[in-house]
């Protein structure tokens, strides 16, 4: 049997253990509790550190990298700084952060190009009237110049019709930047009247020198006539602004395998490696074009040649130095683009340098076509007939041959007269030529319409000035169109040309 | 085949005379008669002397109809032919006095008179 006390020392006992046991548990659970305070208040603190980290890069973001990812979009040249942290970078949030910085160049250069857009558009319309209302100017001068021929309002007249030229270029070129068309439709016209009307626009252009190394009659097909007169004028323009104004620009057209070349050496300091590149890429044309990336203010010149270049299948080279120690800018114009002019029946302008080669095919004629006639050999040594000549001694079938040897093939036959009205050999009297008077060329009836025309109101004009002793200048409006179209009475002009011709 | 050049020239006339429009002479006029004198073109002859001097190669021409070949104005020709006769490439020589003014009414009365001759 178990005592009372047993009981009670084994119930004490027991409780004891238990209340050690109790303590214990309470002990660790208290000392675990502390540890999981201390933990979460590290995992606070940490929490707190990476909010901070966190806010103070969005704030990095909007405040510094945000505005030079935009500001790069302008200016190339601008770095853009990286996260504030450098260990954010492979992380999350870093690469998150990154993906805001792309789509924002996304949207900018998207904005870009369409404001872009419509400032070209804008400036387009402007630019196109004002050249218009140009052409309408130039009209108006031309005509001036043709109508008054007192020397202080011609030199005037001249001044004027230059500035205009001047405007008129920078317009045009406007135009082409923003991506219109050239705004004026040509004829087929000779290349070097092209060159030459690229240089006319220029400021400098009595600092320009031509040399003209085409066979003559070489000429630009009508679309690209225009192109390349912008273009010309445009790589001259340079040309004369980066060298002293005391020396020359020197010009040369040469015939090249694929077709022509329009060299432009000037003798000044040259680009840089940079810089050559930079204008190669321009005149390449392969960029699309925005107008804020062209300076202020804007240097449009090979932006233009480089939409030309494009548009029209040209191509211009700036990447070799010149010889005369500046730039050397080729224009290649393809064969595609080229066609022939007959140089009698449409010379080229009269400010046009010549061909330097005129004499050249002149001397070595042609091998005489095996079926023509022994007549065909001379054209050396002994007295020529004249071209009329010819005509006339020899029938029409001689008239394919014998039309051009030095120019061209035998463009037009069917027994018309052949005038040879350049480069003609000096012949000596022909079989009808009248004593005393050298050899005649006969005249298109255009041409002598345009002569007798102008012959005409010029001595109206003397009888009116002679008239009213007043009148400085002559009025003389009939007879100063007539001087520049056919005339349908020409017909009539061609047969009193024999009469007029004593006066010749 | 391009017939006649029509068009807005490519080249203006300025650049014939080099911006100048006053001759170095002034006697020349609309009609003065010109004349090549023959001697050798030098060389380096501006373009636009050069065709108009190769214009009078075959011939006398009045300056107006010089202008109206080479599709210049009077002004530049008058420019250019006075700096071919200072090299003395070109002669001038003055107008031919202007005939007396026609009597319209003498042209009239023979016009009339024609007339008749033919209604008869």
């Amino acid at each position: 049997m178990i005592e009372v006390p047993d009981l009670a020392v084994g119930a004490l006992a027991l409780g004891t253990l238990s209340a050690f046991a109790l303590g214990g548990g309470l002990l660790r659970s208290r000392r675990q509790l502390a540890a999981q305070r201390a933990k979460t208040a590290a995992l606070r603190a940490q929490l707190d550190g990476t909010s901070r980290t966190f806010t103070s890069e969005v704030e990095h973001l909007a405040a510094r990298r945000v505005p030079a990812a935009a500001r790069q979009a302008a200016h190339p040249h601008v770095t853009e700084p990286g996260p504030l942290n450098p260990q954010l970078a492979g992380s999350p949030l870093g690469a998150a952060l990154e993906r805001v910085l792309t789509g924002l160049h996304a949207e900018l250069a998207a904005q870009r190009t369409r404001i872009d857009a419509a400032a070209q558009a804008g400036m387009r319309g402007a630019t196109r009237e004002i050249q218009a209302a140009l052409y309408r100017l130039q009209d108006a001068l031309r005509g001036l110049q043709q109508r008054y021929d007192d020397p202080e309002l011609a030199q005037t007249l001249f001044e004027l019709d230059h500035e205009n030229e001047q405007s008129l270029r920078r317009a045009q070129i406007a135009a082409v930047v923003c991506g219109a068309w050239v705004g004026l439709a040509r004829e087929e016209s000779h290349l070097v009247d092209a060159v030459t009307g690229g240089q006319a626009r220029l400021a400098g252009y009595r600092r320009v020198r031509v040399s003209n190394h085409l066979a003559a009659g070489t000429a630009l097909v009508s679309h690209a006539v225009e192109p390349v007169a912008i273009i010309v004028a445009e790589l001259l323009d340079n040309a004369l602004r980066h060298s002293a104004p005391d020396t020359e620009v020197v010009v040369n057209l040469e015939a090249v395998h694929h077709g022509v070349c329009v060299t432009v050496d000037d003798a000044g300091l040259g680009m840089t490696q940079d810089e050559r590149a930079r204008a190669q890429r321009m005149v390449a044309g392969s960029d699309p074009i925005l107008l804020t990336e062209l300076g202020d203010p804007p240097r449009m010149g090979l932006a233009a040649v480089g939409r030309l270049t494009r548009q029209f299948d040209l191509s211009v080279d700036l990447t070799s130095p010149s010889p005369y120690g500046g730039v050397r800018a080729v224009l290649r114009v393809d064969r595609h683009l080229l066609t022939r002019i007959d140089p009698e029946e449409l010379p080229p302008a009269a400010s046009a340098p010549r061909s330097t080669r005129r004499a050249v095919p002149a001397t070595p004629p042609p091998e005489p076509e095996a079926g023509s006639a022994p007549a065909v050999v001379p054209r050396t040594p002994e007295p020529l007939p004249t071209a009329a000549g010819h005509d006339h001694g020899y029938g029409t079938e001689q008239d394919a041959e014998t039309p051009a040897p030095g120019h061209h093939g035998p463009r037009e036959s069917g027994g018309l007269p052949q005038r040879r009205r350049r480069g003609r050999a000096p012949a000596s009297a022909g079989p009808d030529a009248a004593d005393g008077v050298p050899q005649r060329r006969p005249r298109r009836p255009e041409e002598s319409a345009a002569a007798l025309g102008a012959l005409q109101s010029g001595t109206a004009a003397a009888r009116s000035a002679a008239g009213s002793n007043t009148a400085a200048v002559p009025d003389v409006p009939e007879g100063a169109p007539a001087a520049t179209t056919a005339d349908p009475a020409s017909e009539d002009a061609a047969s009193n040309h024999d009469e007029g011709g004593t006066a010749r | 085949m391009t017939g006649r050049r029509g068009g807005r020239p490519l080249v203006p006339a300025y650049l014939s005379t080099g911006g100048v429009a006053r001759p170095s002479r002034a006697h020349l006029e609309r009609l003065s008669v010109l004349t090549g004198s023959g001697e050798p073109a030098p060389a380096e002859l501006p373009a636009a002397q050069a065709a108009l001097l190769e214009e009078l190669e075959y011939g006398s021409l009045t300056v107006v109809e010089a202008a109206a070949l080479l599709r210049l104005p009077v002004s530049a020709v008058l420019v250019l032919a006075a700096d071919l006769l200072d090299r003395d490439l070109v002669l001038a020589r003055a107008p031919i006095p202007p005939a007396r003014r026609f009597d319209p009414d003498l042209l009239k009365r023979v016009a009339d008179g024609l007339r008749d001759l033919k209604h008869r």
